[in-house]
């Protein structure tokens, strides 16, 4: 077919428009695959058993014997427990280090920023064998806990939490700096209280975000958390659960009704995540409309 | 126009650095207490580089630095802490910023707030007497908790004097203040200028000869980073002393 | 890279060729005022009645001349705004027109007063109102000159000849007097000297007066920074009397 240069084109503009539909179908497809997945898989484990109970004891499928089920209620727990630690140590860490950086510059606040560019796609199994060598040196009865695996994610969330909170320092405008400074205020004071607060929902989303990064991490549990999946929260010395944790055990394990368990706490998970990222974007307009438009 | 008997601020043999690019060079200056000071120059004169160096705010730029000395009322200021000279010297900027999150109220109390720890009552009448010096006080006086951007450009540098003025500053320091503003902006800032100086030292950068003849007392002509002369206003425009003062001013060229 | 912003190129920056339109303008009308002068002289001192009316026709023109340049130098300072040299030409303009205007109007006058035929009395007071006439009109060809090419050294010379004016000017008074006390019936003719004998000292005084906004617009110095009064002798009334005299030394 001869075509002439005008058709030729159309042509390739059609073709080019019908690859990116496909483009699009291929990435959409594994991710509803997963969802749809997990609510088949996931959805029958719900119901106020499920959140408040912990789980049955393990039971292999025999003809004409149904398994009960119990609930997650102390991976729930230790998921909280976690998230709320992990951020308490991340937070202001990973915040003041970025304020250092962006506020007062000089070669160790760029050795800080690369590092945490680089250790921030480090994989995520380092964070927990590094905490697990050092507690093993320190105290062998504390590798397995709370706080171990506190430690461990923290360690984790603190790279994320300066990139972003160094890139929504950097969108303040210098004008706001030079006003604060010229009225004779200390340059940190700036920092915390000026340039922070202006940027304040662009922190609060890598915080978020950086949460919701944690809450799904298996890796570093595995080296740090221990195995107490039955147990409510009883001290962060002690061993303990959480939702991703119980995946694991869960899924690999040879009871049906764990199985069916683990698919409801990666439910739950997948919810919890949805539900911290939706936050985040409200929080954030809400923030950016209270404060004016930034 | 008489030589004021008191000098304001001195200015010995500074020289300002962007790294190893010199800005200014070796200015001698003496700024008179109470009157309005003009720099003008071309572009790229040094100007603003100097006004800077004033309250030390040169220094914060990345690798820059001074030589000389700034004295005001006899104190080296680059002997004392930096905040505490920025608290005495104040300043405006060309482009009007107001703390974007805070209101006209906090904003305005802002030097107070930060400073130290102010009563409510010190605050509110710091807030009102500085809204009233800045001209602002009349069009805000019924909303000083709406947020600082609901106000006008020229309004919005109004605030950013009178917050410049909260601080108490003995010289107050005009980057282009109406460079970003409406001519009506610019005649009522220039008005509030006129009342300024009989309780502060002003001292003004302008691009715009025409305003620094309608506001100041004094003037200083910069040139590629060199003083080239200082005087009365009405003396340096009606017979400049200097050649290069007089090309300059009759746009002969620049 | 950068040209020497002060190099001078010879083209013209600046406010240059307004300034010099003005300038133009200022000539001219005081190339007219001159011409009044001359004919208005010339009228009186022949007796020439018909002469005499040409040149006040010509008065419409001068008051024309001194609105024009008026308006123009005024429109010159609201629009442009000058400074310096250019703020001190302008305003030295606007003063010098007011002289240029006298300047004519004395020579209007002088003609004003003509009566017909020539006078044959007192030779030497003829003799010595022509040579007034003769350095009047070259002063104010002179201070004309200074304002053209912005000659200080010009506008300077005219103060001695000024001087000189007000010399004559005292001697022909008292001339003009003497013989009114010795010959009452002269009184018409002389008493008309006696005007254009003044009109010639305020023609001269008035082309100082140029002169001096021409060193002012070059220099910004006024008159009392280069030329001080007499530390001794202010102003001292005229005595018409033989006697030294009073006035500037």
């Amino acid at each position: 077919m001869i075509l002439d240069r005008h058709h030729r084109r159309q042509l390739f503009s059609h073709s080019m428009t019908v690859l990116s539909g496909l483009a699009i179908v291929v990435i959409m497809v594994p991710l509803i695959a997963v969802i749809y997945e997990a609510v088949v898989l996931g959805s029958p484990a719900f119901s106020f058993i499920f959140f408040t109970q912990r789980p049955a004891l393990g039971c292999a499928p025999i003809s004409g014997i149904t398994c009960s089920l119990g609930g997650v209620s102390p991976a729930i727990q230790g998921t909280f427990v976690l998230l709320g630690l992990a951020s308490l140590i991340a937070v202001p860490i990973g915040v003041g280090a970025a304020i250092f950086v962006v506020e007062f510059g000089g070669p160790i606040a760029r050795v800080i920023s690369t590092t945490a560019d680089v250790l921030s796609g480090v994989p995520s199994i380092l964070a927990g064998v590094f905490i697990y060598t050092i507690l093993l040196q320190y105290d062998r009865a504390l590798v397995f806990s709370y706080g171990s695996a506190s430690l461990a994610l923290g360690v984790l969330m603190i790279p994320i939490v300066v990139r972003t909170t160094e890139e929504a320092l950097r969108t303040v405008p210098n004008s706001v700096r030079e006003a604060a400074l010229a009225l004779g205020i200390a340059r940190w004071k700036t920092g915390i209280r000026i340039v922070l607060v202006t940027a304040l929902p662009g922190v609060v989303t890598g915080v978020l975000l950086a949460v919701a990064r944690a809450a799904g991490e298996a890796a570093p549990l595995l080296f740090t958390l221990g195995n107490s999946c039955f147990h409510p929260f009883e001290g962060i010395t002690q061993e303990g659960c959480a939702l991703p944790l119980w995946i694991f055990q869960g899924a690999t394990a040879p009871y049906q009704n764990w199985y069916t368990l683990a698919w409801g706490a990666a439910l739950l998970l997948i919810v919890i995540i949805l539900v911290i990222s939706l936050t985040s974007r409200v929080v954030l307009n809400r923030l950016v409309r209270r404060m004016g438009g930034q | 126009m008489s030589m004021p008997s008191e000098v304001k601020m001195k200015v010995e043999d500074l020289s300002a650095f962007y790294a190893s690019v010199r800005a200014v060079e070796g200015i001698n200056l003496e700024i008179p207490d109470r009157r309005v000071t003009a720099i003008i120059g071309p572009s790229g004169c040094g100007k603003s580089t100097l006004i800077r160096c004033l309250n030390r705010m040169h220094e914060t730029t990345p690798k820059a630095r001074v030589e000389g000395r700034v004295l005001l009322d006899g104190d080296d200021l680059y002997e004392l802490d930096a905040t505490l000279v920025r608290r005495r010297v104040g300043m405006v900027f060309q482009k009007p910023n107001p703390f974007a999150t805070m209101s006209i109220y906090n904003n305005v109390s802002a030097p107070l707030r930060f400073n130290g720890r102010p009563s409510r009552q010190e605050m509110d009448q710091t807030v009102v007497r500085s809204l009233k010096h800045a001209a602002l006080w009349d069009e805000v006086k019924d909303r000083v908790d709406s947020a600082a951007t609901s106000l006008s450009g020229g309004q919005q540098q109004r605030l950013c004097i009178a917050r410049a003025l909260a601080g108490d500053p003995e010289v107050l320091l005009m980057d282009e203040p109406c460079s970003a503003l409406d001519p009506i902006a610019t005649s009522k800032i220039e008005e509030l200028i006129g009342q300024l100086k009989n309780d502060y030292t002003v001292v003004i950068v302008t691009h715009n000869m025409q305003q620094a003849a309608r506001v100041s007392d004094f003037t200083a002509f910069l040139y590629l980073g060199k003083l080239i002369e200082f005087g009365p206003t009405g003396d340096l425009f009606e017979r400049p002393k200097e050649h290069l003062t007089e090309s300059y001013i009759t746009g002969r060229f620049g | 890279m950068n040209k020497d912003p002060l190099a001078d190129t010879g083209e013209p920056r600046g406010y240059d060729l307004e300034v010099r339109h003005l300038k133009d303008r200022a000539v001219r009308m005081g190339g007219w005022a001159l011409g009044m002068v001359h004919d208005g002289w010339r009228a009186y001192d022949q007796g020439d009645l018909a002469a005499a009316q040409a040149v006040l026709d010509r008065a419409g023109q001068l008051d024309q001349f001194d609105e024009d340049m008026e308006h123009a130098t005024i429109a010159f300072l609201v629009l442009r705004q000058p400074a310096a040299v250019d703020l001190r030409t302008a305003a030295g303009l606007l003063k010098s027109t007011t002289h240029l205007d006298r300047i004519g109007r004395l020579g209007f006058d002088m003609a004003r007063i003509t009566s017909s035929g020539p006078a044959k009395e007192l030779p030497e007071l003829r003799s010595l109102l022509q040579e007034m006439d003769d350095i009047v009109e070259s002063m104010i060809r002179q201070t004309l000159d200074a304002l053209n090419r912005d000659n200080i050294e010009l506008a300077r010379q005219l103060f001695r000849r000024d001087d000189t004016v007000d010399r004559m000017h005292r001697q022909a008074n008292r001339v003009i007097i003497t013989n009114l006390e010795k010959d009452p019936a002269l009184v018409r003719r002389l008493a008309g000297d006696l005007l254009v004998a003044r009109h010639f000292e305020r023609i001269a005084d008035n082309a100082c007066k140029v002169g001096e906004k021409t060193i002012y617009a070059l220099t910004g110095q006024r008159r009392s920074e280069y030329l001080p009064r007499h530390p001794t002798r202010p102003y001292v009334l005229e005595r018409p009397l033989p006697d030294s005299g009073g006035g500037r030394t």
